[in-house]
């Protein structure tokens, strides 16, 4: 234990003044910044180009004024225009189109002045304005077109863990943003954990750590300290994001229907069985991939042949992030629920079921039994090659000579 | 005592070492000796358990040594290597926390290595900012700090300037009149004549030849004696001892080789008789000269 502890620390302490962490954390803190203050100044860039004036027949000004402001800045209105010239736009660079609207009986024109015909969506203006013609020509009051209009539609949940279809959009987006956590998370840091073990192979120190340290405390030790560092790069990330007042983008939802409600989410939607899951499935994939790189970085001569040796490793953790998106919205597909058990694949898959649907409680347990039994399968094969790795040099080892080492 | 019995390790179809045994006393020094790819590091990684044994067994102090034992021996191994971007005070600590030592004992002791060392000045540098013979140092101190059982050190010499090797040699007498059993390997022969109380010569993976040095030349079937002045006299009472042969020698004096048993005392009484002798030297086998002759024999 005492072994563990002391390569754990100094494991922890060297990686946390490494150049390559401290880069890492400012380089995500500096994209976290940019995802969160990206869009709202891409608004002010682009609300430029949605920048219009109203003209023409007054009361339709007066009445348009509302309903375009969802998708316009109205920068002002030109009550009782009914001719637009060139000059008129080319007097204020900064409005994009005049819109000139007009009656004839019951009848309602609009004509668009632009000076990008490019930039005018004509569905959405006519989305806006649909209200409106619609009184015009039904003679309605505003009052009884609103009611009219406002269809009410209930979604009702028969066989869901949700009662809502809010709450059911909410976890799949807490779900989305955690699996992708946990995918970049996996991703960078065990790519870490390699390159940390072939150094320690390549800078020769190696053979003197496995003459005073048990090799399986020496990998334990390093795998803890980089999932510990994985831990901390994620809070600070995340303690900025909150910093810059930001709150997470919307990820593709499933119901168009909820479409608005995607930019905010309600954390109460994840139970404390969620995030249980969530933790316990972070672990076992963290552990199963980390120490498999850890096992093929030991194989390594020089560091540049790290990344010949990472790519078909990378295979299975992007087939199971995408299998994982599938399961967000088909948690109950034959395919999905076999691959919720496959090793280096169940700890996405099977956590994004978790959150999305009712799982079967002895799915979850056969699941997580098979995945922990692969664990310690996978630490007892990569502590051989581990161990034998380290003090290989010259040519990389054929897989015979792996495979004679895994059975001894 | 450190007990290595019949030893073997085969790495796929290469037979690093075939059989190799010797014994060595607690406290005392060992030196392992033998060509390039004679199996003296595969031996010395079986010794401290970084390699298992195929075959035979080691035994340290009547017990097979186990991952508790292994934390109280120490090893230098033959490929130098440090953190890069560690500096020297936290390094050797480390490799003192590493085998057990905990504050304040780690501190004191990492201080006195790196004093011990002369290495006060680098102690807050980075190890890859050191010279090659400076990360040597602090290799040697991680392999010692915490004052081991049995320290194996693997080509110790190697690198090391004049100075710096017998500062090292002066540090490895201190360790062994603390107690601490030494098993080292190099070719710079009289450096292990100095310091080593037993050898083994392994070639091929199989001993050749053990025990002291004193041991060791009793094996030697001849010795070589120099005489002055190197008169006609004196060489007509030399070619008469039987199996005696010249060599060349230099100016002003001869060299015999005579057998291992002859009575030299006598060749001196004779020479006397006829010549007023002013050097009368028997030359022993040095190290080196065992060492040449036991490859050149297995060979």
């Amino acid at each position: 234990m005492n072994e563990f502890i002391t390569v754990y620390s100094a494991e922890t302490m060297r990686r946390l003044r490494s150049r390559i962490f401290i880069v890492g954390v400012l380089l995500g803190a500096l994209g976290i910044g940019l995802i969160i203050k990206l869009p709202a100044y891409m608004d002010t860039v682009m609300s430029q180009a949605d920048r219009v004036v109203l003209a023409g027949d007054p009361a339709l000004v007066s009445q348009a004024v509302p309903l375009l402001r969802k998708d316009y800045h109205i920068a002002g209105t030109m009550p009782g225009k009914t001719v637009v010239a060139p000059s008129d736009l080319a007097d204020t660079k900064r409005i994009s189109a005049i819109i000139l609207l007009r009656r004839s009986g019951r009848t309602m024109t609009v004509a668009v002045y632009a000076r990008d015909p490019g930039n005018v969506t004509v569905s959405s203006l006519r989305r806006d304005l649909l209200p409106l013609s619609l009184q015009i020509a039904t003679g309605l009051s505003r009052t009884d077109l609103g009611k009219a209009m406002k269809l009410p539609i209930t979604v009702r949940a028969t066989n869901s863990k949700f009662g809502t279809a809010a709450q059911a959009n909410d976890a799949r987006i807490i779900a989305y943003i955690m699996l992708f956590s946990l995918y970049i998370l996996i991703m960078i840091n065990s790519q870490l954990i390699m390159s940390s073990v072939a150094e320690e192979k390549t800078s020769r120190i190696a053979e003197m750590l496995v003459a005073s340290v048990n090799p399986s405390a020496l990998l334990s030790g390093k795998i803890a300290a980089s999932a510990t560092l994985a831990i901390v790069q994620m809070i600070i990330w995340i303690a900025i994001g909150f910093l810059l007042g930001g709150h997470p983008g919307a990820p593709p939802t499933l119901d168009s229907a909820e479409s608005s409600h995607a930019t905010t989410f309600s954390l109460s939607s994840v139970s404390g069985a969620d995030l249980a899951g969530f933790a316990a499935f972070f672990l076992l994939g963290y552990l199963q991939v980390s120490t498999m790189f850890a096992a093929v970085g030991s194989l390594v001569n020089r560091t540049e042949d790290l990344g010949a040796l990472a790519g078909p490793l990378v295979i299975p953790i992007v087939a199971a992030f995408l299998i994982a998106m599938t399961a967000l919205g088909a948690p109950n597909t034959p395919v999905v629920i076999i691959a919720s058990f496959i090793p280096l694949i169940a700890p996405f898959v099977m956590f994004a079921r978790i959150v999305v649907s009712d799982v079967p409680s002895w799915q979850i347990v056969l699941s997580l039994a098979i995945n922990i039994a692969a664990t310690y399968g996978i630490a007892v094969l990569a502590g051989k090659i581990y161990r034998v790795g380290m003090l290989l040099y010259g040519r990389p080892p054929k897989l015979s000579q792996i495979w004679s080492v895994i059975r001894s | 005592m450190l007990q290595v019995q019949h030893v073997r390790k085969e790495f796929g179809a290469v037979r690093a070492v075939r059989d190799v045994s010797f014994s060595i006393a607690t406290g005392s020094t060992f030196g392992l000796l033998g060509p390039n790819g004679a199996g003296k590091t595969t031996t010395m990684r079986m010794i401290v358990g970084i390699y298992i044994p195929d075959a035979g067994s080691i035994q340290w102090k009547g017990m097979p040594i186990d991952g508790r034992m292994r934390r109280r021996f120490g090893y230098l191994p033959e490929e130098r290597g440090l953190y890069g971007r560690m500096d020297v005070r936290e390094q050797i600590a480390f490799f003192g926390r590493l085998h057990g030592l905990v504050e304040p004992d780690v501190s004191a002791r990492t201080d006195r290595w790196i004093e011990n060392l002369q290495l006060t000045e680098y102690a807050k540098r980075p190890c890859a900012e050191l010279s090659k013979g400076n990360q040597q140092k602090v290799q040697i101190a991680c392999a010692a700090v915490h004052n081991p059982e049995l320290l194996v050190l693997d080509e110790p010499f190697t690198g090391l300037d004049p100075v710096n090797a017998d500062m090292l040699l002066a540090t490895l007498r201190e360790l062994k009149r603390n107690g601490t059993t030494l098993v080292l390997s190099s070719h710079q022969m009289w450096q292990l004549e100095q310091l080593c109380d037993h050898f083994c010569i392994i070639t091929g993976g199989e001993n050749r030849a053990s025990g002291t040095l004193a041991q060791l030349r009793g094996a030697w079937t001849t010795r070589v004696i120099r005489i002055e002045p190197a008169s006609a006299a004196v060489r007509g009472i030399l070619d008469r001892v039987p199996g005696a042969r010249s060599l060349p020698g230099e100016e002003g004096d001869l060299l015999y080789e005579v057998p291992a048993g002859t009575a030299l005392p006598e060749i001196l009484r004779d020479l006397v008789t006829v010549e007023a002798v002013t050097r009368f030297e028997a030359i022993e086998p040095s190290l080196h000269d065992i060492y040449v002759h036991t490859i050149e024999g297995a060979a």
